[in-house]
């Protein structure tokens, strides 16, 4: 049985307040070059579905609302 | 021809969107527009200048960034007039995008606003415009009481590259502030006068690094820079590197046999940067004098300084093969 069901812990954190995905914003889900962004169908909001982040942070940087941040690792800085 | 943005029907119902009762609907419908790429576009978003909520102003601008001409200059400069701050400073950023000479029509009466942030915006934007008839406003710009302002004003000085603006950015190189100093020294670049190579020359003495290191760097770049080959040399001295690693590719650009020494002195400094300028320095001399100095890091830790030392030695080759030929 895995200890936890979900992952607590990823690169690219959307503030859910802040996130105007559920009124049609996609801008963060266009720019990542990676495509690992997501507009849940829950929530309407944007969040991270795969952990493959290159950390080139276009998805922070064009975010209309500043919803979007990329937490870089340290050794990265 | 097909446009990569003929797929968008941003504009059959952006009025209705533009209209909507939640902001970031309206925010979403102005993101499409700046997407759409259409000119058609502007006059949408220009409707929305006075927008009750600062987030779409501030939306409003950023997406008028993406549109070049007067209309676009009209409205953003309605929005950098903003009281928000955040919406003005996206206007600021947008209208130094512009690249039509006609904006500056619009933009001109903003230089003598009440506010600093506008007039610096305003000169900012003017910069890239190039129209001549900035000239006389940004000249008297620089007498503004907003250092940020005269940094600006130089600017636009500078892009226009006009000999008859020569002395006021000699007087600027005495400012009171450094930013505005270093941007007179930079603005000097293009003059083909001796006098203001010999400004810059003074700037080496500056009490501010950062404007000698610009001096240092904008003599390599001036046509009578080797009036200040002594006074270049003297700079190796500097107590801050990046003042003499400017120097050290200044006086590589001029070709000086005798800045071979000096240069090869600073071939074993701590800071690899140096090492490498210098090395490339002694290679653009091409002076046999410098083998001895090359030899020092012809096995160095870092590989650039290596390469540029390689590279120095063939320069020195083939200059000796071209003196036997």
């Amino acid at each position: 049985m895995p200890l936890a069901t979900y992952q607590t812990s990823v690169p690219v954190v959307v503030d859910d307040a802040k996130c105007i995905a559920d009124k049609g914003c996609t801008v963060c889900v266009d720019v990542c070059p990676l495509d690992v962004l997501r507009i849940s169908d829950m929530t309407g909001k944007a969040y991270m579905a795969y952990d493959e982040c290159w950390y080139c942070m276009p998805c922070e940087a064009d975010c209309p609302t500043g919803a979007v941040t990329v937490n870089i690792p340290y050794l990265l800085r | 021809m097909s446009s990569p943005f003929e797929s968008y029907d941003d504009l059959d119902d952006a009025d209705e969107r533009l209209q909507a009762a939640d902001p970031a609907e309206r925010r979403v419908a102005i993101i499409a527009l700046g997407h759409s790429g259409d000119p058609a576009a502007v006059a949408h978003l220009a409707g929305m200048v006075s927008d009750p909520d600062a987030g779409v102003r501030q939306q409003v601008a950023m997406a008028l960034g993406e549109f070049d001409g007067p209309e676009s200059a009209i409205a953003l400069v309605q929005l950098l007039v903003d009281p928000e701050r955040i919406v003005a400073s996206a206007a600021a950023d947008s209208l130094a995008e512009l690249k039509d000479a006609a904006c500056a029509d619009a933009i001109l009466p903003l230089v003598r606003h009440s506010h600093a942030f506008v007039r610096m915006g305003a000169l900012r934007s003017l910069k890239e415009l190039r129209r001549k008839d900035t000239l006389k406003p940004a000249l008297e710009a620089l007498q503004d009481s907003d250092a940020a302002v005269r940094v600006q004003a130089i600017g636009v000085i500078g892009f226009l590259k006009l000999e008859e603006s020569i002395p006021a950015l000699t007087a600027s190189i005495n400012d009171s502030d450094a930013h505005v100093r270093r941007a007179a020294v930079s603005a000097l670049a293009f003059s083909q006068m001796k006098s203001a190579a010999e400004s810059i020359t003074r700037a080496l003495k500056d009490d501010d690094w950062m404007v000698r290191e610009m001096a240092a760097e904008t003599l390599g770049l001036n046509a009578n820079g080797s009036v200040a080959a002594d006074q270049l040399i003297e700079a190796l001295a500097d107590g801050f590197w990046q003042v003499r690693l400017k120097s050290i590719r200044s006086l590589g650009k001029m070709k000086l046999d005798r800045a071979v020494r000096p240069i090869g002195g600073c071939i074993t400094h701590e800071q690899a940067n140096l090492r490498k300028e210098a090395a490339a320095a002694l290679g653009e001399i091409a002076d046999p004098s410098g083998e001895p100095y090359l030899a020092l890091v012809a096995g160095d830790t870092d590989p650039e300084v290596r390469k540029n030392a390689r590279w120095a030695l063939q320069q020195i080759a083939a200059r000796k093969a071209r003196a036997g030929a």
